[in-house]
């Protein structure tokens, strides 16, 4: 890509601009940020000194198909594109050879767009771009806040989700980039150190203490997370269910997966305790129930949570692909130790209204799965 | 520092002095501000947004003393920094006279500010953490430039940010932004339901 390349050298054509009008706003309606720039670029079919052609199969993807041209949001966005002040600086920066300087108009509406479509990282880019990105952060968590004090809880989660989810990484290298759900990472930073004790055990943590870490890791904001530290335990316990929700929409399916984890892992448990008690009666039997326990291979655990087996996988590859597909997952279990092996099972504490409330329990009698 | 000087940093101010102090006032200077963070981090629980706080004060203590303390360094640095604000100047002046070679000042002002911050943000901070002298008033060690490498980068663009944010605008056109519309626009979107 070179900008002050020589006008004789380029091939003239005819671009027709109603499709370059309709692609702009195709690229707004979508919330895409990286096909809006593209448009622009120095080999935009919409430049007359490029030889790309809109009309072109390989542009297909630009283009608005009826379905996209009948709804509301394109027809809007196609109206911005075609005011007239927009138009013409439309038209003067893609006769430019410079760099194009994005119309404003389109870019705001490109961010909103974005955000209605949970499309964040596009939001963040054209929010910052506009230099707009903190405030609309700070307005999202004011309304979302309002609504948590009316007892609008979901409308305050969805607050909350785009306010955090607009966050930047002026870190990330070599450019700062949009923060994007890292949850498979993380899940592996709660769980970095094995559980030796019982407060080790997330799952296992009271229940202020376990809100504090399950908000602060699906919100993937800490300070988002302190936010809310003030409201009542009810709340956020309320939030925290609609959070699961609107983090993973699978969250139904993961629940009888982990039900079934958890039965597996109850009988596990009954088999050990077994094997344990009937040590010393006699060198047989203890070998016998050992072999027993043995026998049944508890990896079937992990594969019963995931829904898959991963073949010689290690507790950390389980962990990586639950977080990944059910975020909320890494919150309800843990690392254990099974001879020589290490693998996930489910946990919680049956004292805590909070598997009770995600669906993963039900009915007051189910037992505590401990930690042996 | 002026407003139009703030996100160069400046490593004078940093060690609490003026510009045409002299290196043994500059040591001195470090030694006890060094020296008093040192006791402040002893004295504290270090958390994780502690420990990248005291780090980013340590590293810039230690750059300022780095590049002060030897008068070539010290005279191309702030050549350096006089340069790049010059250059600032001329880039916003020559966007409100409309100067058809606005960019061309842009890209020229661009270029020498992310050398700038690079070097004297990132790279000598990371340098004067393997400084002898350094080492030996800070306690400097391999595992705090590992944790620096991510808190450097972040205060680096962190800067370049808070520059930008008082400059023309150049990727897109100068917005005029209705805060009240912008608000509407907020609620719109909390209320809609696919979101």
């Amino acid at each position: 890509m070179a900008w002050g390349k020589s006008k004789s050298a380029s091939v003239e054509k005819s671009v027709d601009m109603d499709l370059g009008a309709e692609a702009l706003a195709k690229a707004v309606h979508d919330g895409d940020m990286v096909n809006f720039r593209l448009l622009f670029l120095p080999f935009s079919p919409l430049r007359k000194d490029s030889s790309e052609r809109l009309e072109d199969e390989k542009y297909a993807y630009l283009r608005p198909d009826s379905e996209t041209q009948s709804r509301p949001e394109f027809r809007e966005a196609l109206a911005v594109v075609r005011e007239r002040t927009v138009w013409q600086h439309i038209e003067s920066e893609l006769a430019a050879n410079r760099p194009a300087q994005l119309p404003w108009e389109l870019v705001l509406l490109l961010g909103d767009n974005a955000v209605r479509l949970g499309k964040y990282t596009n939001a963040a880019q054209a929010y910052e771009v506009l230099r707009i990105r903190r405030k609309m952060q700070e307005e999202f968590f004011r309304q979302a806040d309002e609504a948590l004090d009316a007892g609008k809880v979901k409308r305050g989660v969805r607050g909350y989700v785009a306010a955090t989810s607009l966050e930047y990484d002026y870190a990330a290298f070599p450019e700062p980039l949009p923060k994007v759900p890292d949850f498979q990472r993380r899940a592996l930073i709660l769980h970095g150190v094995y559980p030796e004790r019982v407060e080790d055990c997330l799952p296992l943590q009271e229940l202020e203490a376990f809100l504090r870490a399950a908000l602060t890791y699906l919100l993937l904001d800490a300070p988002a997370a302190a936010r809310l530290e003030s409201r009542p335990v009810a709340q956020r316990l309320a939030f925290l269910a609609e959070l699961v929700q609107q983090r993973d929409p699978e969250w139904r399916a993961f629940v009888h997966r982990y039900r079934e984890a958890c039965d597996l892992m109850r009988d596990f448990d009954k088999r050990i305790t077994r094997a344990t008690a009937e040590r010393g009666r006699t060198q047989a039997s203890l070998a016998g129930e050992i072999e027993e326990v043995l026998g049944q291979d508890p990896r079937a655990i992990p594969s019963c949570l995931l829904g898959r087996t991963i073949e010689n996988g290690e507790w950390w590859q389980y962990m990586q692909e639950l977080a990944y597909l059910h975020p909320a997952a890494a919150l309800f279990v843990s690392r254990q130790l099974v001879g020589d092996v290490e693998i996930l099972v489910p946990r919680y504490r049956a004292d805590s209204p909070v598997p009770r409330e995600l669906g993963l329990i039900t009915g007051p009698g189910s037992a505590e799965l401990r930690t042996n | 520092m002026t407003p139009s000087d703030s996100g160069y940093v400046d490593y004078f101010a940093e060690l609490e002095l003026d510009e045409d102090a002299k290196p043994g006032e500059v040591r001195k200077a470090y030694r006890r501000i060094m020296k008093d963070l040192v006791n402040e981090i002893a004295a504290v629980e270090i958390t994780e947004e502690r420990r990248a706080r005291y780090l980013l004060q340590m590293a810039k203590l230690n750059a300022a003393l780095y590049v002060l303390r030897e008068t070539e360094s010290r005279d191309e640095y702030w050549e350096s920094r006089k340069e790049l604000i010059a250059l600032e100047k001329e880039w916003i002046a020559a966007s409100e006279s409309r100067d058809p070679n606005v960019d061309r000042y842009r890209k020229a002002y661009d270029a020498k500010l992310r050398d700038f911050l690079a070097k004297y943000v990132e790279d000598l901070m990371l340098a004067a953490g393997r400084d002898k002298e350094c080492v030996e008033a800070s306690n400097w060690d391999a595992a705090h430039e590992r944790h620096a490498f991510r808190i450097l980068r972040h205060y680096r663009q962190s800067l370049y940010r808070e520059i930008l944010e008082r400059l023309p605008f150049a990727e897109v056109t100068p917005p005029q932004i209705d805060w009240k519309e912008r608000q509407g626009a907020v609620t719109r979107l909390l209320s809609h339901g696919g979101m």
